[in-house]
């Protein structure tokens, strides 16, 4: 009853608003349909979350997410004792709380777990998919409509933060990647509710910020940060001031990639 | 202060150099004439220029009575070092121009009444520049406005305007403009793609604007005209592009027309027609004919596509006044609109194409040969043959479909290429690639992917991608900055750094010394074993991942007494991970010689072993070198790399050398360990005594550089550490690395014992 109640918060009743750039609902219904664990990869804010948010909606399951941190225990992921009221209580975590009741476990940021957490969902991820609960001497089989789905950014490359092989070959890989230009337009006007053709220079305003890659910004301006631009704009600040505050400071603190921005900012509007 | 009192001061100044008397004299002359004070701090400054150069000295000497009429003695040392600045920039002719106008060159910067000079909005218009291009455009300054379609030149300064915001404004505009150039394709435009396409060597093809001007009687005005509609075009690229941009341009115009600035600045482009027509105007007075090119010129403005357009303006503009005869004197091109330079496209183009050539048949050629695609059909340089081309059995059928999604710009198309019938995919970089040619050329040659196919089939082995695969090395030198004390300043650009690997010889000193340390080694290697990654179980807490029994159980007890029970009942798994990245930097100098140099080495071979069980990663580098411009950097281990023979021997091979040049070294140790991303970053240096150079790089200034280098390393986070086995190190290295940085060793033959031990303590 209890975790019914937990579950419930999880399911996603309105439909979220996603914009299909590709075959990428079809693959992941397929992928649910057949059981196979899908590993979303792509830059920040570039609408992974809220792919499976859609995902979760379209597919009627809740959708558990966990935001992994370098911090994140076996025990944070599958469950642990609990003492209640001088008795020893066995709570699940999120994902034996997926596992058991059928629901869709989204594991964020996947690489800034450790390497050892990581290892617990391998025997989901594979076409075993179980889960042994060693504390309790419980394994747990996941129903058909169990999903694992989880996310990392490609772009911190670096040595340390990178999935294992043995993790990452269990995975179906969906790559994410910026709309084009028209058709970020139209999400970034539909979610923040700004005219057609601001949000047109807000696109050209991160195409240009993406360019700068070589200069010192190792990732331009996200499709999130438009729309949260685009939301400042919609609730009466004046422009230059929405992208100051909103894409500008929010992309660096170098003092001449700010300008460099300023500029971009101060040519497009 | 008299002549003779002046030479003494100055020889004791610049002791132990003893200059020509003669010289000194005529140097000094002029001081006597300033009053006490001024004089000893015109003196003051000799210890700073002359390490630097004797005869800027001496000018400086010629010139510093005139200069301090100019200011107070205050500013004197800020001159100084803007002085040497040039000086270390362009050269002594710079700094002696810069010496004599000190009213326009210190003062009027000084009181902020210049304009804006290049380096400073540099930094910030680089990258605007780049944002807009998406590519990696260079940005240089030049006595001419132009482009080469690679770099964007403007103007050393820019004085138009009183207010600064204004002239950075200024900057940005013609930066604009000249990206826009490139990104409408002005200069590369051809008359249809693909149309002599075959049998020419690309890389050398003439541009097609430059046949299509030369082909007029007179060139010159065919090229302005075109470079003229080309900027009418072009601003209305730009009003769409960034309108916020041309809005203050056309507030900065109304604003500045009143102030007398030349029209280049302040006028229209399509106003600036009207100037090609002055002559006419003036002997026929025809005015319906300067109406009527006028409205060509604006239906230009709003109604033209392409560079195309343009250029049949060009052509239908170049009729008229050819029937009109109307003399044509050169107009003077907007300002922010540059000249059109096309031999230098064509030259940058040619040097972009053998590039992007050479690395596109290099990915390509990868490409196939990982899909096994190569085959034993492929043929090298098979001819092209058009789209559509049937399959051929015994060469290699190529087809290249290149869509172009976008018609403003083509660096947004998309190109498909189908060799033998099977559709190759190709990956982003090679799409970069593609695309960058296409925008280059106009269209995409066929035999680049022939020769690839050629390249693959005969199953080259794809080009290192780098230098060298062993890790981040550095070709060529690596220039850094020295810090020198008399100035509070650095002396820019002024060491270079040579990473060079170590030269092998061959010898028992590793086994040897396996032998010797051995029982050591043993214990050691135990000792480090108990510092890899340990885990511990840390009982009584608030959340974790399972009960403390005996918490659990004394809450228990507790709440049955009636006292409050704890709530610290979980045990946790505390994981301590060594994350520590450490950089040796053995000191090879001449001194080492002997027991110090073998001591080193051992203490390595103990190390190394440690560390491998450990897993520390580490690296080490030796240096040594004479005089600023050869400071050798040895590669003995990269941080990454395994410990296998190769660096045992190169460990062997550590043998003294030259001098001890510490602040360059530390420096490009700092970079290198920049790079790693470690919660611990050591940089230990071994050393035997205090930094020196053959020049005069000893002292106070060695040590001072030194320690402003160390300054610079622990501001990039990375803890710098010594051990030295200098018996006077007392005197300077508390001074250098701070109290608690450093530990000296009395007794050298004691370093290998102690240090493993050290470097336990330093980590834990």
């Amino acid at each position: 009853m209890k975790r019914n109640m937990r579950l419930e918060e999880h399911r996603i009743e309105q439909e979220p608003f996603y914009m299909p750039l590709g075959p990428e609902v079809k693959l992941a219904e397929a992928a649910y349909i057949t059981g196979l664990p899908i590993l979303l990869k792509g830059p920040t804010g570039c609408g992974k979350t809220r792919f499976m948010q859609y995902m979760a909606w379209k597919l009627d399951r809740p959708l558990i997410t966990v935001s992994c941190h370098d911090d994140l225990s076996t025990s944070d992921l599958v469950g642990r004792y609990l003492i209640r009221a001088g008795e020893a209580v066995w709570t699940d975590g999120p994902l034996t709380l997926a596992v058991r009741s059928g629901a869709i476990c989204y594991l964020d940021e996947i690489v800034e777990a450790r390497k050892d957490t990581t290892v617990v969902i391998h025997p989901l991820a594979d076409d075993r998919r179980e889960l042994p609960i060693e504390k309790r001497g419980e394994l747990l089989v996941a129903p058909p409509e169990f999903m694992l789905a989880v996310s990392y950014n490609p772009g911190y490359q670096s040595v340390i933060k990178d999935l294992k092989p043995s993790t990452r070959q269990r995975f179906v890989a969906l790559a994410f990647d910026y709309p084009g230009a028209d058709a970020e337009a139209e999400i970034v006007a539909r979610e923040s509710g700004i005219s057609d053709s601001l949000a047109r220079s807000l696109v050209k305003l991160a195409a240009m910020t993406r360019g700068l890659k070589d200069s010192g910004l190792p990732e331009g301006a996200s499709t999130r940060l438009l729309i949260q631009a685009g939301k400042l704009m919609e609730n009466g600040i004046d422009v230059r001031t929405a992208c100051n505050n909103a894409v500008t400071e929010a992309l660096t603190d170098d003092r001449e990639l700010l300008q460099a921005i300023d500029e971009m900012v101060s040519s497009v509007f | 202060m008299n002549v003779e009192t002046l030479k003494e001061t100055f020889y004791t100044l610049v002791s132990p150099d003893i200059p020509n008397d003669w010289d000194v004299e005529e140097a000094v002359e002029n001081l006597a004439s300033l009053d006490e004070e001024k004089c000893r701090s015109a003196l003051n400054q000799v210890q700073v220029i002359w390490p630097v150069s004797h005869s800027l000295c001496f000018d400086y000497l010629k010139t510093v009575t005139s200069a301090l009429d100019c200011f107070a003695a205050d500013n004197l040392s800020e001159w100084v070092n803007s002085t040497l600045d040039q000086y270390e920039k362009q050269g002594l002719r710079a700094a002696q121009r810069y010496m004599a106008d000190v009213e326009g060159n210190f003062l009027c910067p000084l009181r902020g009444e210049s304009g804006v000079p290049f380096k400073r909005v540099h930094g910030r218009l680089l990258p605007y520049l780049r944002g807009l291009s998406g590519s990696s455009l260079e940005l240089a300054p030049h006595d001419v406005v132009y482009t080469d379609s690679s770099t964007v030149y403007v103007p050393h300064e820019i004085t138009l305007f009183t207010d600064d915001a204004d002239n950075i404004f200024f900057y940005k505009l013609i930066v604009t403009y000249q990206w826009a150039f490139i990104a409408c394709s002005s200069y590369t435009v051809a008359e249809s793609a693909g149309s002599n396409r075959q049998g020419q060597d690309s890389s050398t093809e003439e541009l097609w604007l430059q046949g299509f001007i030369d082909s007029f009687p007179d060139p010159r005005l065919a090229g302005d005209l075109y470079h003229l509609l080309e900027t009418i075009r072009v601003t209305t690229f730009l009003e769409s592009e960034l309108p916020g941009l041309m809005r203050r341009k056309r507030s900065l115009s109304d604003q500045q027309q009143s102030r007398g600035l030349p029209l280049s600045v302040t006028s229209e482009p399509v106003c600036r027609l009207r100037d090609f027509f002055h002559a006419a105007d003036n002997r026929s007075a025809d005015t319906s004919l300067h109406e009527r090119c006028l409205a060509l010129a604006e239906r230009h403005r709003t109604h033209a596509r392409s560079a195309m357009d343009s250029a049949r303006l060009t052509r239908t503009l170049y009729r008229i006044m050819d029937e009109e005869a109307v003399e044509y004197t050169p107009v003077e091109p907007l300002l922010y609109q540059g000249v059109m330079r096309l031999d230098g496209v064509r030259h940058a183009r040619s040097q972009r194409l053998e590039q992007s050539r050479e690395l596109f048949v290099d990915a390509l050629a990868t490409l196939l040969l990982q899909q096994g695609q190569a085959g034993s059909t492929a043929v090298a340089e098979q001819p092209p043959e058009g789209p559509g081309a049937a399959p051929d059995k015994e060469g290699v059928a190529v087809v290249v479909d290149a869509r172009q999604q976008d018609a403003l710009t083509a660096s947004d198309s998309t190109v498909v290429i189908t060799i033998d019938n099977e559709k190759v995919q190709l990956n982003d970089e090679l799409q970069r690639l593609a695309s960058s040619i296409i925008s280059d050329l106009g269209y995409f040659p066929e035999q680049y992917v022939s020769s690839a196919v050629g390249r693959a089939g005969k199953g080259y082995a794809p080009f290192p991608a780098g230098a060298n695969e062993e890790g981040p090395e550095l070709t060529g030198p690596v220039i850094y900055d020295e810090w020198d004390y008399r100035r509070n300043d650095f002396r820019k650009k002024w060491c270079n750094v040579l990473e060079k690997p170590i030269p092998l010889t061959r010898s028992s000193f590793y086994p040897l010394t396996l032998q010797k340390y051995h029982g050591q080694i043993h214990r050691l290697r135990y000792q480090f074993e108990l510092m890899r990654t340990s885990e511990r179980f840390i009982r009584r807490q608030r959340d974790g991942d399972d009960i403390d029994l005996d918490a659990l159980i004394e809450s228990l007890a507790d709440s049955r007494a009636g006292l409050a029970p704890s709530d610290r009942l979980f045990i946790r798994l505390r994981r301590d991970e060594r994350d520590i990245a450490v950089l040796f930097l053995v000191d090879m100098s001449n001194s080492t010689q002997g027991w110090v140099n073998e001591a080193i080495k051992e203490s390595l071979v103990l190390l190394c072993e440690a560390l491998e069980v450990v897993g520390d990663r580490y690296g080490i580098y030796g240096f040594s070198g004479m005089r600023r411009l050869r400071t050798d950097f040895f590669h003995i281990k990269h941080l990454d790399e395994p410990y296998d023979e190769l660096v045992k021997q190169r460990i062997s091979s550590i043998a003294p050398r030259e001098y001890t040049r510490m602040g360059p070294a530390l420096r490009h140790a700092t970079t290198l360990l920049d790079r790693v991303d470690s919660r611990l970053r050591l940089l230990v240096t071994l050393s035997d005594g205090k930094p020196e150079d053959y020049d005069d790089y000893k002292g106070e200034y060695a040590i001072e550089d030194t320690r402003h280098a160390l300054i610079e390393a622990k501001a990039a986070g990375i803890h710098p550490f010594c051990i030295t086995v200098d018996r006077h190190a007392q005197e300077y290295i508390g001074h250098m690395y701070g109290s608690v940085n450093y530990i000296q060793i009395d007794d050298v033959k004691k370093l290998p014992h102690r240090m493993p031990e050290i470097y336990r303590v330093l980590t834990n």
